[in-house]
């Protein structure tokens, strides 16, 4: 019945009511290999994070062989990894849930289609990610259950730029 | 054109040195240096090489190297063709794809002594252990290692010579050693270890028949011969996910039969011991037969390269 907001997002008060941070940034450069963290990332509009597997052209990433334009940067919730502790006594580390960026005090799930700053760049979310199988066969960890539907945001690049950890993240107000 | 999905660890033969009389060393980078997966004391890899044939192989290195994966590989000419087609084929800065590590070795703080026999090349995972026991400052920890006349991989071996680690038997001058004395008392604090051909392994369990379980543990070059079951039936194997259901003749393997079938399941070993086809398993009752699942595990997952049943049906997670 709720395809879409009861509010309008333009005019909803609560819109700009959050402040999140970067945290961790990682990339790596094909399937399987140990996601390495960076200080900074360059995000290029349109097209992907320079060295990750999923850049667009690049195509090393596990998931590669189903091409999507929306994944071109992918968030996660540092307090899903506090959770993850507290309620299922799983230690995920940031370099484990192989999103690009760990961000807090960033609602992820309440924006798919929603623009929003992340330092000088600016996302649009398409899609809530997934967890999957994948990550467990890399980590080890039983992961999979306790990430659904907490599993990180994908993102397509409207405007590149550099981001460092530290950076604000915020809407596109 | 969509590209076909990525299953194994790229890398690439960045050296390829003599390891020893009919012995290459393989050293597996990463094609930028980048850190390869991450992998414990004694875990094995599972090499996909020319041909589609995929063998598997102890890594020697130290995990705490973390961009190289050493393996020593023998040539075997009577083999299965994998030693030759990388002693033959594979030259450096050749692309080859591998499996994430499998296995090796747990820490635990409650061992106090390690002693571990390798027979020949069967050394190999006892230099990825020793190194690690080594850098961590394990006090005490033993490599007894037999070979007929030269050893193996004398290059590898030397620093944990020098650390007095390594306990060499030639066994064309001192004839076999006898693995019991080697291993001393099942005391506890003591864990045992042992890679090697048959024959040694088959001595290493009856030295250790005693030892509690969870401190032996055994790794063997190949996949011993399954014993032909005379009173073998037939089944049906049920594929929960797709629904369709497949005959496995008597006799027949449950692997063989998924792929008469067309069903695509990962294997190396073939023999129960690599650990690359397991597959969960949800209604029946399964005939186990593999040397690496744990009870744990085999109350979900079965190998399918020799797993049986003991039940008309067994539906499987595929």
């Amino acid at each position: 019945m709720l395809d879409r907001p009861v509010a309008d997002p333009a005019t909803a008060p609560a819109k700009s009511a959050w402040t999140g941070f970067v945290r961790f940034l990682h990339i790596t450069p094909r399937a399987f290999l140990p996601m390495r963290s960076v200080p900074t990332v360059t995000l290029m509009a349109g097209k992907g994070i320079e060295g990750d597997r999923y850049m667009i052209g690049r195509e090393e990433g596990f998931y590669s062989h189903k091409p999507e334009e929306g994944r071109q940067v992918t968030l996660f919730e540092l307090e899903t990894l506090v959770a993850l502790k507290r309620d299922a006594r799983i230690e995920l580390g940031p370099a484990e849930h192989r999103r690009n960026v760990t961000v807090e005090g960033v609602p992820l799930n309440h924006l798919v289609d929603r623009r929003f700053w992340l330092g000088e760049t600016l996302l649009e979310a398409t899609r809530l990610s997934i967890p999957c199988r994948h990550i467990e066969e890399i980590t080890g960890k039983a992961i999979f259950d306790p990430l659904i539907n907490r599993s990180g945001l994908n993102c397509r690049i409207l405007k590149g730029g550099v981001v460092k950890v530290g950076d604000v993240v915020r809407n596109d107000t | 054109m969509t590209a076909p999905p990525i299953t194994t660890v790229k890398t690439v033969v960045d050296a390829i040195e003599h390891g020893g009389p009919g012995i290459k060393v393989f050293t597996l980078v990463d094609p930028d240096r980048w850190e390869l997966p991450p992998f414990k004391p004694g875990a094995h890899i599972d090499l996909h090489l020319p041909g589609g044939l995929v063998r598997t192989y102890s890594l020697c290195n130290d995990p705490g190297d973390g961009t190289r994966y050493v393996i020593a590989v023998k040539r075997e000419a009577g083999g299965r063709g994998g030693s030759m087609a990388l002693h033959d084929k594979i030259v450096t800065g050749d692309v080859i794809g591998v499996s994430l590590p499998r296995g090796g070795f747990d820490a635990d703080e409650n061992i106090r002594r390690y002693v571990f026999v390798a027979g020949g090349i069967g050394v190999t995972p006892y230099l990825s252990i020793a190194a690690y026991l080594s850098r961590i400052g394990h006090p005490d920890f033993t490599v007894h290692a037999v070979a007929r006349d030269r050893m193996p991989l004398e290059c590898l071996l030397a620093p944990l010579i020098e650390q007095e680690r390594i306990v060499l038997h030639r066994t064309s001058k001192t004839g076999r050693p006898d693995i019991g004395a080697l291993l001393g008392q099942a005391a506890s604090g003591t864990a045992a270890g042992c890679c090697g051909p048959e024959g040694m392994i088959l001595d290493f369990e009856r030295a250790t028949a005693d030892w509690p379980g969870d401190r032996v543990h055994v790794e063997r070059f190949v996949a011993p011969r399954l014993a032909v079951d005379p009173g073998a039936r037939p089944y049906t194997i049920a594929l929960a996910r797709s629904g369709a259901e497949l005959p496995v003749r008597a006799g027949q393997s449950m692997l063989a039969a998924l792929q008469e079938f067309g069903i695509a399941v990962p294997t190396s070993c073939c023999g129960g011991i690599c650990g690359a086809c397991k597959v969960g398993w949800l209604e029946g009752r399964p005939v186990h037969r593999d040397r690496v699942l744990s009870p744990y595990e085999r109350q979900r997952y079965l190998m399918v390269c020799v797993a049986g049943a003991d039940s008309g049906r067994l539906v499987l997670d595929l």
